[in-house]
């Protein structure tokens, strides 16, 4: 099992949440977040105010899939994510040993 | 039985025997008939009575077995059933509250035994028993503790045992325990359902309710009759019925919902098997599906079912807060009130604890007064009584069907929309039926649940919450709200907001597809009953049209990309729509569940606010009128209200190089009153108008350009003492200019002497043709005037941008604001040698916000010049 780590522009989210669902990854965790990379932020003035724009809205999608469903979506975070421009995003790879539902136990691939 | 019993005592003395598959056998064939008969008549009341007459038969079993064979000869021990065990509404999952009251612990050691066998038997049955154990004497003493066990055991009911024992308990124990403590009874009861109510988001209209705790639930059935119960008993020293607590009409609404409710809440527990009060969206469905709750048991549409979930909700509610109001203090906000009662006595109604009630049921039939009744409830926060909604409700067909003239409809609407108090003033004329009467528009989305888990709320519900979000703005703690504050503060016309908001989602109740277009229908009726200007309608069309148009370019565009700030931009026009729209997306979004507007959608939508901002105000020499580029759309709009001896390539001619933020500041026929001002620059080449609204007074010029112009006008006004909080100055491509200035009169000279608004416009007419010297003119006035005292101190930004405009140099400018400010500015331009090409002049407060696009000999200011111009200005205080 691998967890994919996904951060990504916000408005490609839909688009990318759209894909990975066609090519069957129906779970996933999602959350708003603020940061930079090589991608600084800047200073806003309004209204003789200064508003600091250093860390920018991104989206994290978080997942964890068994191997076979891994390069799928990678690929396909990648081609829809992607717009070219500085800012686009990362994706983060890593191996999971083992993944348990709570419901009932179960464990393996198969919790997932 | 005898041989469960059998059973048990081998049990209850430790001797092993089989499990209790009899007694187990015997309730759970039992509780099946219960269901199966609730299956066929759906009756909630009967199902519960059942099941606490099945508990009774097993208690009372188990009390022969355990404690005594002949239970009239048991003394000093009773069983007491409590909560809704005691009132015999035992839903199918709920908790058993049980009480075994001693008289004194002379006997505790002979029966202790006995009464955990009891409880171990019914644990044994997987019931969910609360046994609890008291002296009588702990009966008397209000528990400040444990509210809870105040509470439950008013609802107490005798069940076996010293039946002397019980009666001591409600004839003396509890009477002494309501007579100490009544006021802090009532006052736990009103903070536990504060609370509980706070925990469901302070409405009725959730669409997946919980109904035992939502408010409008069966929790709140059970206070309305608790706070009866203690008042009665405080009052009269007896026990009372739901006959002698509850208006005739209450007592009816209440029986209904609680049919209802009743029938709904054993639904759930049969068909979820447990203990669970959500009502979901499924289980909203199959209930539907079955007619649960509905005449006939029909099966209906799941929204309809809803709705009429919500109506019983409603009327619960209602009494409930109603019945808490009337007991308790008023906060101390609305006891300063209670001073005026003289004069709210003119007025038809007075006020009592925190509900408005009315003197004369008559009085409302009279249209200016029943509006008056909501004007004082969104100015106070006061609640209607129950009678007071009742005998609005019923004047209403007398006064509509009368076809008596209406108030000013507009006036007192705007009035109710702009105090801090609208939406609880708007949530009482829909409940009392006056909102969908003025308004038939809204009555397709009273209730109405729109299915897509991501609201919480009825659509209704949603857009009352909406405008309750942006008075809520005015006591802004976040540090991600204060933004949105100050936006706030800053509207010219926030009434216009409230409109939109009021009927943005009106077509979600109409059979179209897109419910915009159904609420762009709805609101032209709307208009045909309101006196809005048409700038005014234009903007609230707008705001219907376009309010999902921010959070689209949240959700799909990448806000930080100059090409989706330009098209948006475009599409919003001016920045006051932008602070209009930027606002509505902020409460139209937190309107949809709690969680919707998280500090990071809002920092996105300020971002994307101050992008658009900036954007707007440092694009202007960009974006102009071209008939060449197809920009002809606006003469098309325009030409059909001038003059009938106007061309239209006269009107495009005179369009022709204006920015574009002047065709979207103004409305088609304040642009077509400017165009024949224009045409008459031939013959006099100073055209100038003042029109007064409200307290702002708007000032008009068009002139050939020249030098010192826009001092000249700004000059001219702070000699005459007046305030200019807003300008802005255009050019067409043939040097007209177009200026509008908004001032306004703080001593009033032109309100207390109207032949003085001649002499002004004379005076500004002389100071641009020359005849007077601007200088002597403010010198002549400027000196009698006193400066006022800044009260907050705000330094001098200077900001020069090159980037922005291709022909010009951007200089904003934000500084202390005060008399003459604008004056000395455009004349230090003016003798610097700029040209102002554009003005933009707003004020925030003591704030002075100013951008001027500047050329010097027709040409960008060089690096050097604008350093000389910035310590002039600064020089020049």
């Amino acid at each position: 099992m691998m967890r994919i780590e996904a951060i990504i522009q916000p408005s490609r989210f839909e688009s990318v949440k759209e894909a990975l669902h066609q090519i069957g990854v129906e779970g996933m965790t999602v959350s708003e977040v603020r940061g930079h990379g090589r991608q600084k932020g800047h200073t806003e003035t309004y209204r003789g105010r200064e508003y600091e724009v250093d860390l920018l809205p991104k989206i994290k999608i978080e997942m964890v899939l068994p191997y076979n469903l891994v390069d799928g979506a990678v690929q396909t975070i990648l081609k829809t994510a992607r717009t070219g421009k500085i800012g686009d995003g990362k994706i983060f790879l890593s191996k999971v040993d083992e993944a348990i539902r709570i419901r009932d136990e179960e464990r393996g691939e198969g919790a997932l | 039985m005898d041989q469960v019993f059998e059973t048990l005592r081998a049990t209850a003395v430790g001797i092993p025997s089989t499990p209790f598959t009899v007694l187990r056998d015997f309730y759970a064939e039992e509780f099946a008939r219960i269901e199966r008969e609730f299956r066929a008549s759906s009756n909630g009341r009967v199902a519960t009575q059942g099941r606490a007459a099945l508990l009774d038969r097993v208690i009372l079993d188990l009390s022969r077995e355990f404690l005594a064979p002949e239970l009239n000869d048991l003394r000093k021990l009773c069983l007491v059933a409590l909560g809704g065990y005691g009132r015999r509404e035992l839903f199918p999952h709920s908790d058993v509250d049980l009480m075994f009251l001693w008289e004194d612990a002379s006997i505790e050691s002979r029966y202790r035994e006995g009464t955990q066998a009891i409880c171990r038997a019914l644990w044994d049955l997987r019931l969910r028993v609360s046994p609890t154990h008291r002296f009588l004497s702990e009966c008397e003493k209000f528990q400040p503790d444990n509210p809870e066990f105040n509470i439950s055991v008013l609802d107490s009911r005798y069940l076996e045992g010293d039946r002397g024992l019980f009666e001591r308990l409600r004839n003396r124990a509890l009477p002494h325990m309501i007579a100490g403590g009544w006021s802090d009874l009532l006052r736990d009861l009103a903070e536990l359902t504060e609370q509980r109510h706070r925990k469901e988001g302070d409405t009725i209209f959730h669409l997946e309710p919980n109904l035992k705790n939502s408010p409008g639930g069966l929790r709140d059935y059970h206070v309305a009759w608790w706070v009866g119960l203690i008042s009665k008993m405080e009052k009269a020293g007896m026990w009372a019925t739901p006959e002698d607590i509850w208006p005739a009409k209450a007592l009816q609404d209440m029986d209904k919902a609680f049919e209802f409710l009743a029938a709904a809440r054993c639904f759930l527990h049969y068909r979820q098997g447990r203990h669970d009060n959500a009502l979901s969206y499924e289980l909203q469905a199959a209930a539907a599906a079955r007619g649960i709750g509905v005449e006939n048991g029909r099966a209906i549409d799941p929204a309809e079912w809803m709705r009429i979930y919500f109506r019983h909700a409603r009327a619960v509610y209602a009494l409930c807060t109603q019945l808490l109001d009337e007991t308790l203090p008023a906060p101390a906000k609305l006891r300063g009130f209670l001073g005026w009662k003289s004069s709210l006595l003119d007025s038809g109604f007075y006020v009592a604890g925190t509900r408005l009630s009315l003197l004369e049921p008559s009085g409302v039939h009279e249209p200016q007064r029943l509006l008056d009744v909501f004007r004082y409830v969104a100015k106070h926060g006061a609640r209607l009584s129950r009678e007071a909604e009742d005998q609005i409700h019923e004047a209403l067909p007398s006064i509509f069907d009368s076809g008596a003239a209406l108030p000013s409809l507009w006036s007192n609407l705007r009035e109710i929309l702009l105090a801090p108090h609208a939406a609880e003033a708007l949530r009482a004329m829909h409940s009392s039926g006056l909102l969908v009467r003025l308004f038939p528009e809204f009555a397709v989305i009273d209730s109405l649940v729109v299915r897509d888990y991501y609201h919480h709320y009825t659509v209704d519900a949603h857009s009352f919450m909406a405008i309750e979000n942006i008075h809520r703005l005015r006591e802004a703690e976040k540090n991600w709200e204060r933004p949105f504050a100050n936006l706030f503060s800053e509207l010219e016309e926030p009434e216009l907001l409230f409109l939109s908001l009021l009927f943005h989602d009106v077509g979600k109740g109409m059979p179209c597809g897109d419910h915009v277009a159904g609420s762009l229908d709805a609101i032209e009726n709307v208009f045909a009953r309101l006196d809005l200007k048409p700038e005014q309608a234009d903007t609230v069309r707008f705001l219907i049209r376009d309010h999902l148009a921010m959070s689209a370019n949240l959700l799909r565009r990448d806000i930080f990309d100059l090409e989706t700030i330009r098209v948006f931009a475009e599409e919003v026009g001016t920045p006051e729509r932008l602070k209009l729209l930027c606002l509505f997306t902020y409460a139209d979004i937190r309107a949809v569940n709690p969680e919707a507007l998280t500090p990071w959608k809002a920092q996105s939508l300020w971002q994307l606010y101050v992008l658009t901002a900036n954007y707007l105000s440092r694009s202007l020499d960009e974006e102009r009128f071209h008939a060449e580029s197809g920009d002809l759309q606006f003469v098309d709009r325009i030409f059909p209200l001038v003059s009938s001896t106007a061309s239209r390539e006269e009107l495009a001619s005179f369009l022709e190089g204006l920015p574009r933020r002047y065709l979207f500041a103004h409305s088609a026929e304040e642009i077509a009153s400017h165009f024949p001002m224009a045409r008459k620059l031939k013959e006099n080449n100073v055209q100038l108008r003042i029109d007064h609204r409200r307290q702002i007074y708007a000032l008009t010029l068009l002139a050939t350009d020249r030098p010192f112009l826009f001092a000249g006008v700004s000059g001219t006004l702070a000699s005459w003492g007046m305030d200019i909080w807003k300008a802005e100055a255009f050019a067409n491509a043939a040097g007209v200019v177009v200026d509008t200035f908004h001032f306004t009169d703080p001593h009033k000279t032109l309100e207390l002497n109207p032949s003085e608004l001649l002499r002004l416009q004379k005076s500004i007419e002389d100071v641009l043709t020359g005849a007077i010297s601007r200088e002597t003119l403010l010198r002549g006035r400027a000196g009698a005037q006193s400066k006022p005292q800044p009260k907050v101190s705000v330094p001098t930004q200077i900001r020069f941008d090159d980037s922005s405009s291709p022909h010009s140099t951007l200089m904003e400018i934000v500084t202390q604001d005060r008399p003459g400010l604008l004056f000395h500015l455009s004349s230090t331009l003016a003798n610097f040698g700029c040209n102002i090409e554009v003005a933009l002049i707003d004020t925030e407060g003591q704030r002075a916000l100013d951008t001027f696009y500047l050329t010097f000999g027709g040409a960008k200011l060089r690096p050097d010049a604008q350093e000389q111009l910035r310590v002039r200005l600064l020089a020049e205080g």
